[in-house]
């Protein structure tokens, strides 16, 4: 096997975050997580090196060199031309068999290890530089057609023109390869948010999980009322369970990327959405980000109906909780002389009713 | 909410076919306005139903053990250890059904002046608590050896001659009013021994609970009861005991033997019949004396046998034992696994204090909750089984006696008779005997007793109200936090009530045993010998349950019990085995039938009934 350098493929756990020049930042920071014992949606990136092996030897490279050479000062209007130019060429160019049968043969294996022909994925861009929002992502393709066309579109949406402008003003050429993240589109059976602290109180000895039926949009934008779980963090003991009234979930448009809502079933509305064991599993990693980073996080996860227990719990989103991370820290008993004062303060003081 | 306050206990109506059924208990149990100031405390307090230790209404003789720990926990708090907010706590009867009420001190003035004298006198007794304990064990083992000396036998026609040539100048008559008041006060002093270190064990394991839940809001009981929980816990020892045996068993060579439909009796048959047989006989043997005196209850009542009264119930807890050891199952404690598990939960809490001042009160109130752990795990094995078990059938033997001489009809009809009554017939018989006539007891108690069975059933028919009279603000007194759970929740869903035990109740409500929710199908059993009846995976519904009832926990999902709180016997088990639980429903075991879907949720102690069978 060729070294990482110069392969085309490679799946998120054959990499991990120095390797960002060879499959983009995303790519290798999702590999970084697995090396954690984080699970993400299973999945692989397509090289840097794979796209640039595309525009060399289709000689796409050599033309938009040419063309650029003739197009004269660089305006608004030229980056426009230029842009249509690449991006007419990648599109319209047929990828390198060799390259393309390794593309094809992840997808497979995808789809193998899902169950299912035509196994959705995401075709996401990952820049060796942080580049936010300037090239695309696409979401629920679907088949091996598809796949293909969206790589190559997802290569030339390194060429929209808002892309180049953001470069040039960077310093950097016109030039831009950038490598493909294809991760199975998790099957979100259920989502929910984790926190590693009560965020009611900012008790670091808690996890809180907000779970609900569909994809994570129900919950985040409060949509519905989720399936509550506060865990003890220490011994994984749940210390409050409430079932939420889950009436709505968001999934897919049928062969569409277009989130929609659909009803619940009355039964299902009255079940816990999760199991014991996946409240534990969920609990389990939301301890590893906690431990992994050194604070508390917030944690968005998807439950993957494709796949089989404990591979379905996918974590989607880290980041640092915000709120009680801030804040200063007090005690929050009072002090005493000894134990029998502690003792005689707590029988003085009692339990009120009222 | 119905109201903020509940029926005043003066209004509670009798029930129809009872009148007159006061003269089964103690004059003082009754509500009463004769005294108007007494009258005005009664409707002024909150009186709660002891659903926790009484899921039946009261046979006469047993309300002996209610009156000893009325006078018991309360002197202690009161006299003893002065505990300065708190006295004692009341007792009443209604119906057969016992309330209770703590009784707190209003005046600050008292309070402050309490102050010093408990500091040094509950002071010593933590300072110095593991010498006094060990002191407590030697006191009541004497006293058990002393009870199981104690024997009562029918009057001889004529005294022995040896009472005449030794000029024991005494009669056997007396002998026999004596031996019976020792009985008695065997037992008072037994729960005497009791309390000596119980107020002081919860006031100190409050106070752990209330701390840590200042530093972690919502900590689980079970994380803090994993946190001080001992090792080698007496109430585990018969169980574990019964694992020894089944591995014996095993590797002797008995296991096709024991999967025979064969109950204790012919099993021990055919175990005597080879020498590696005997061994095991005589292995098990040693295990009876004390283990099997395990009741099969909480032994608060006269019915609720030990291992030793019947043995097919340990033999068909060995048989379980030893084929869930072939089948490859954890059986028992793992005591490794929970020491390093221990150590691990304090650690990381520990890490966790962000201040020093946390720090110090974690670490004080942890210690001080380790102390006297030990004791409030293993006092019931000594006083409400080892002792109880045996004094049920002291009491018997005065029974059988009264029998055979037709005060009473069947041995269990003693437990109709108060027990000073019982003291009376026993004066009746021993002077009859003496002067050579007819008593009066046969043609007196069997028509009593007939009518007193007939108000007891009325009794068991008839639903207690939670609760009676007035809630209080702040409730001081440490047992009614800790093992009645009496809390501002529990009062408001109490008065909810309404419509109890009527029609088609499909919601019930408990306190939370042990965290977790499932489903599943219920088991309703009435008591230990019904335990082969359990299937895997069924949730198991019981009036209460003992440590005798151990190896259902493996088979079951969840529990549910009529009597219990927080810290009862089913609720600790099943947070040791991870099992949703919701203790103290007061009438699962009536509104729920075997195969009924229920539903329990151990943190909110909800249990649903899905779906009849």
């Amino acid at each position: 096997m060729p070294g990482k350098e110069t392969r085309y493929t490679l799946w998120y756990e054959e990499t991990d975050g120095q390797d960002f020049n060879f499959v983009g930042k995303k790519n290798a920071n999702l590999g970084e997580m697995i090396k954690a014992g984080i699970r993400v949606s299973p999945g692989f990136s397509i090289s840097i090196y794979a796209n640039d092996t595309f525009i060399t030897d289709t000689g796409i490279k050599g033309k938009i060199e040419a063309y650029l050479a003739d197009l004269g000062p660089v305006t608004y209007e030229t980056t426009k031309k230029a842009s249509e130019y690449a991006i007419g060429l990648i599109e319209a160019a047929s990828i390198p068999a060799v390259i393309e049968e390794e593309i094809l043969s992840g997808y497979r294996r995808l789809c193998e290890l899902s169950g299912t022909a035509d196994v959705p994925v995401a075709v996401r861009s990952s820049g060796a530089i942080s580049m936010p929002g300037q090239m695309e992502t696409y979401l629920n393709i679907r088949g091996e057609k598809d796949l293909i066309d969206y790589v190559k579109r997802c290569w030339s949406s390194a060429y929209n023109v808002e892309a180049i402008m953001y470069r040039a003003n960077k310093g950097m050429g016109f030039l831009f390869n950038i490598g493909v993240g294809i991760p199975k589109m998790v099957n979100s059976r259920v989502s929910g948010i984790i926190f590693t602290i009560n965020p009611l109180n900012g008790d670091p000895s808690k996890i809180s999980i907000d779970a609900s039926y569909g994809l994570g949009e129900a919950v985040v934008s409060g949509l519905v009322t989720p399936d509550t779980f506060l865990v003890d963090k220490i011994t994984f003991d749940p210390v409050k369970t409430t079932v939420g009234s889950k009436e709505v979930q968001c999934v897919y448009r049928e062969n569409g990327s277009d989130i929609i809502q659909a009803d619940v079933a009355g039964e299902m509305r009255q079940r816990l959405c999760v199991s014991t064991e996946e409240v534990g599993e969920l609990c389990r990693l939301g301890k590893l980000i906690e431990d992994y980073y050194g604070k508390a996080y917030d944690i968005e996860f998807g439950i993957d109906a494709d796949l089989s227990f404990p591979n379905n719990i996918i974590i989607l989103q880290v980041r640092p909780e915000s709120v009680w991370s801030k804040k200063e820290v007090t005690a929050r008993t009072e002090k005493r002389k000894d134990p029998m004062e502690r003792i005689l303060g707590q029988l003085l003081t009692g339990v009120k009713l009222k | 909410m119905a109201g903020t306050t509940f029926m005043d206990p003066h209004d509670v109506p009798v029930i129809a076919g009872t009148q007159g059924w006061e003269r089964m208990y103690p004059y003082q149990y009754q509500f009463s306005k004769d005294d108007p100031e007494r009258g005005a405390f009664e409707s002024s307090q909150i009186w709660y139903y002891d659903g926790l230790h009484y899921p039946e209404p009261h046979y006469p003789f047993d309300l002996i053990w209610d009156e000893a720990w009325s006078l018991a926990l309360s002197q202690y708090n009161t006299r003893h250890f002065i505990i300065p907010p708190a006295l004692g706590i009341d007792h009443r009867i209604v119906n057969g059904y016992v309330y209770i009420t703590p009784v707190g001190i209003a005046d600050q003035e008292v309070v402050a002046k309490r102050v010093p004298h408990f500091l040094e006198r509950a002071g010593y007794y933590y300072q110095n608590w593991d010498r006094l304990y060990e002191n407590w064990k030697k006191k009541v083992t004497g006293l058990i050896a002393e009870l199981e000396a104690l024997e009562f036998s029918e009057l001889p026609e004529m005294e022995d001659i040896s009472v005449v040539t030794e000029g024991v100048g005494k009669g056997r008559g007396f002998d026999m009013l004596k031996r019976y008041d020792d009985l008695i006060n065997m037992g008072l002093l037994n729960w005497q021994y009791h309390f000596e270190f119980l107020n002081l064990g919860y006031a100190a394991y409050v106070t752990f609970i209330n701390t840590t839940n200042q530093i972690f809001p919502g900590i689980p009981i079970s994380t803090l009861t994993k946190m001080v929980s001992g090792i080698d816990v007496v109430m585990y020892k018969p169980d574990s005991e019964l694992i020894r045996l089944a591995r014996l068993a095993i590797k002797e060579g008995f296991e096709e033997l024991f999967m025979r439909p064969l109950n204790a009796a012919g099993l021990m048959a055919e175990l005597e019949k080879s020498p590696a047989g005997k061994d095991w006989l005589s292995e098990m043997e040693r295990a009876r004396y004390p283990w099997f005196y395990i009741s099969t209850g909480t032994g608060w009542y006269h019915h609720h046998i030990s291992w030793n009264d019947n043995l097919d119930i340990p033999f068909d807890a060995i048989r379980m034992h030893i084929r869930s050891i072939k089948e490859g199952k954890e059986v028992g404690r793992p005591t490794e696994k929970l020491v390093k598990e221990r150590d691990r939960i304090v650690e990381e809490y520990r890490k966790l204090i962000k201040t020093d001042d946390d720090r110090e009160a974690f670490e004080q109130c942890l210690a001080v909750a380790r102390t006297v752990f030990p004791y409030v795990e293993d006092h019931l094995f000594y006083i409400e089984h080892w002792f109880h078990s045996i004094f049920w059938n002291k009491v018997r033997q005065i029974g059988r006696i009264l029998q055979n001489s037709g005060f009473i009809e069947d041995v269990e009809d003693i437990w109709y008779l108060k027990r000073d009554e019982i003291k009376q017939a026993l004066w009746d018989y021993c002077t009859a005997w003496a002067t050579g006539v007819k008593p009066r007891g046969p043609s007196y108690w069997p028509k009593e007793i007939t009518w007193r069975k007939e108000v007891y059933k009325k009794f068991r028919d008839w639903v207690p109200p939670p609760a009676l009279g007035v809630p209080p603000d702040v409730v001081t007194e440490p047992f009614t936090i800790v093992l009645w759970g009496v809390t501002t929740d529990v009062l408001g869903e109490w008065l909810k009530g309404g419509g109890d035990g009527e029609g088609e109740q499909t919601e019930l409500k408990g306190s939370p045993g042990s965290s977790g929710i499932v489903e599943g199908r219920a088991r309703v059993l009435r008591n230990v010998s019904e335990l082969s009846d359990l299937k895997e995976g069924e949730i198991l519904v019981a009036t209460t349950t003992s440590p005798s009832w151990a190896p259902a926990f493996v088979k079951i999902a969840g529990a549910v019990t009529d009597v219990g709180g927080p810290m009862c016997h089913a609720a600790i088990v099943c947070r040791e085995y991870g099992l949703p639980t919701v203790v103290g429903t007061g009438k699962a075991t009536h509104l729920i039938k075997t195969g009924d879907l229920i539903r329990i949720d151990g943190d909110s102690g909800a249990v649903v009934i899905l779906e009849r069978i």
